[in-house]
């Protein structure tokens, strides 16, 4: 059990400054997920807490003690990785148990902490098999036992799952949540793919090229993301940006100017922009109504429709050329190059400044 | 499918297969075959000047026995034992050291140290002939197996570290993270991990030395006088004959001499396991 604390911690490699200072506070039992594009230093931020990478300057503590200098096994924690490093040469058994075996754990001890690892994740009938008599979830799951049986302050998961199929990710998406009810320890996950973030993190972790651009819970994120990064990154389909220009509106309302000439008025919410400010207006594709209801319509030519059952996409272009997608009901039908009208609820828009910064969020979770 | 069965190519093309293939074979093994042949030759063939005809008779017995009788090839044979294991065992077991090193460790020089490993590679053994002769004889390892054993070992070690380190630098590294993060100490990891996954490479690199060493003439002669520390290539000599060379004789010394290397290859031959990786990773 150990809270994890980072203070202004930086990792560079020569002149290649990966991680560029990074605060953030994980609490004692969270499970807190760090995510982004490839090369955002998600991973690299992982390995400089769990020792595998030295921290350039800054501080690392878990549980309350200074831990930047200190060997990864002395750290309490206990890493699982993407291509899951089970030792080939031996048995399921053997691999669960060598970290304690070589780290002089009496028999019994070692005995009982395997069984234990090996009945919460149904080990049982594979024990004596070795690694590549193994599938790929069962291989990961041997990965995780022997994270177990070390019983750490903090479990670190490097992409854990990126290397199963589709369906066999949910079914260890779900496995590791429940590991996580039933331990209540500290959890640190790297992913990039964000169903796993939203889905598993109490506390998500937005990294962009080595500098943390928002913390907060899965949906805060979603709907009250702090950038244009964010915004743009949280979410799938991703949001649409339409880049135009906002005006201030009587009784601290917000004009934006909208393409094909119309306009929305947003309610300010005591944000301000000056007058015909570059602003970037974000609407998320399953916030837009088909049915043209809402606050202000926006008219565009559809490209390509993908009828998915569930759902429908519809990708548009908009007057002024820019593309535009939106989520309809499964049933929802249009033509190709038909000329669609979609509303804009006006609680669902989000504004952003020409640099990128938030002006205002949409106040559906309000 | 490429490449194209043979079977179902043109019919002038598998006839030429057909006869190209065994005479590349015969011309390959021509001069094992010469020896072979020779090797159970009467001595009376090869005086009257039937070098690669048809045996007048077929004197296998005799020859290699004689091998035995006339010679001290028994001792010669246990001389080269003597210089070959401990060369192996020596070379491979600090190579594997040396190999580990260079492909687990990140430190200062380590590119610089691993190019001077390779650059003795480059260095043409003949020439150091002379150094390394007086060098032996200031050491007072003139003359004796130990003399042998070591310089050979520093002369393999070269070729060694480059083998094992490519090998080591192929292993997933994420086993020796792994391990690391599980609060393993490293000669344990090396140990425990990493040494059982390098058997391949070791008992590639071991049939390799023992070859290498067991077929050394040059060494051999340079470096030991005595018919005490004489390993059998340079003991073979004495099969001469005093007034004419007993080439049937020489040959079926050959043949018993290049057993040993055959047999190791056929020991070694279960250990090269291709992929013993398999499974550590996602694969």
């Amino acid at each position: 059990m150990a809270t994890v604390t980072l203070q202004n911690a930086k990792k560079s490699f020569g002149d290649a400054h990966i991680i560029k200072g990074v605060d953030l506070q994980i609490a004692d039992g969270e499970f807190c997920v760090f995510v982004g594009p490839s090369g955002c230093g998600k991973s690299t931020l992982l390995r400089m807490i769990a020792g595998l990478e030295e921290i350039t300057s800054g501080s690392l503590q878990i549980g309350g003690k200074e831990m930047a200098t200190v060997e990864p096994a002395d750290r309490g924690v206990a890493m699982v990785f993407q291509s899951y490093a089970l030792y080939p040469h031996m048995t399921v058994r053997d691999n669960i148990g060598f970290g304690l075996r070589m780290t002089g754990h009496d028999k019994a001890d070692i005995e009982k902490r395997t069984k234990r690892a090996a009945d919460m994740l149904q080990l049982g009938p594979m024990m004596e098999r070795k690694p590549s008599q193994l599938s790929g979830g069962q291989r990961q799951r041997v990965a995780i036992g022997r994270a177990i049986v070390r019983e750490p302050d903090v479990f670190l998961f490097d992409e854990p799952l990126s290397n199963l199929d589709a369906a066999l990710r949910v079914q260890m998406r779900t496995e590791i949540g429940k590991l996580h009810q039933d331990l209540k320890t500290t959890m640190i996950y790297v992913t990039h793919d964000q169903v796993e973030a939203m889905t598993m993190a109490d506390k998500i972790v937005v990294l962009q090229s080595g500098i943390i651009e928002q913390v907060g819970a899965p949906l805060d994120l979603y709907h009250r993301p702090n950038n244009l990064f964010v915004a743009g990154f949280i979410g799938s389909p991703k949001m649409n940006f339409i880049k135009t220009t906002a005006s201030p509106g009587a009784k601290g309302k917000i004009n934006v100017a909208l393409p094909g000439g119309g306009r929305i008025v947003l309610d300010g919410k005591g944000a301000s922009v000056s007058e015909n400010q570059q602003v970037t207006l974000g609407v998320r594709p399953e916030h837009v109504l088909v049915d043209a209801a809402g606050d202000a319509k926006l008219k565009g030519s559809l490209k390509l429709a993908e009828y998915l059952g569930s759902e429908t996409m519809f990708y548009l272009a908009l007057e002024d050329g820019s593309d535009f997608s939106v989520k309809a009901d499964g049933l929802a039908k249009a033509a190709n190059n038909a000329t669609m009208s979609v509303g804009l609820p006006g609680n669902a828009c989000h504004l952003f400044d020409a640099s990128g910064k938030t002006i205002l969020n949409g106040s559906l979770l309000d | 499918m490429f490449p194209t069965p043979i079977a179902r190519t043109k019919p002038w093309i598998q006839r030429t297969y057909k006869w190209l293939l065994p005479i590349a074979l015969i011309l390959w093994l021509l001069p094992l075959i010469g020896i072979a042949v020779t090797s159970i030759r009467p001595s009376s063939d090869l005086a009257a000047g039937n070098y690669f005809g048809w045996p007048s008779g077929f004197d296998f017995i005799k020859n290699y026995s004689a091998v035995f009788e006339n010679s001290n090839i028994g001792w010669y044979i246990l001389n080269s034992f003597k210089v070959t294991i401990p060369t192996v065992i020596g070379a491979v077991a600090l190579s594997c050291l040396t190999g580990y090193a260079l492909a687990v460790y990140k430190f200062k020089g380590n590119l610089l140290v691993f190019f001077m490993f390779v650059a003795g590679n480059f260095v043409p053994f003949q020439i150091l002939a002379i150094p390394v002769r007086d060098l032996t004889l200031k050491l007072g390892m003139y003359n004796t197996t130990t003399g042998l054993v070591l310089f050979h070992v520093a002369f393999q070690t070269g070729f060694c570290t480059l083998f094992m380190r490519n090998f080591i630098k192929g292993l997933p590294f994420a086993l020796i993270e792994s391990a690391r993060v599980e609060g393993v100490n490293e000669w344990k990891i090396f140990w425990h991990i990493v040494m059982p996954l390098m058997r391949p490479a070791i008992a590639a690199l071991s049939v390799l030395i023992f070859t290498f060493i067991w077929n050394d003439y040059f060494w051999a002669t340079i470096m030991a006088q005595d018919a005490s520390v004489r390993p059998v290539t340079a003991g073979m000599n004495e099969l001469k004959g005093q007034w004419k060379v007993a080439w049937e004789l020489i040959a079926a010394a050959s043949i018993v001499a290049a057993l040993p290397p055959v047999a190791m290859f056929f020991l070694m031959q279960k250990h090269f396991i291709a992929g013993l990786t398999l499974g550590a990773t996602k694969g």
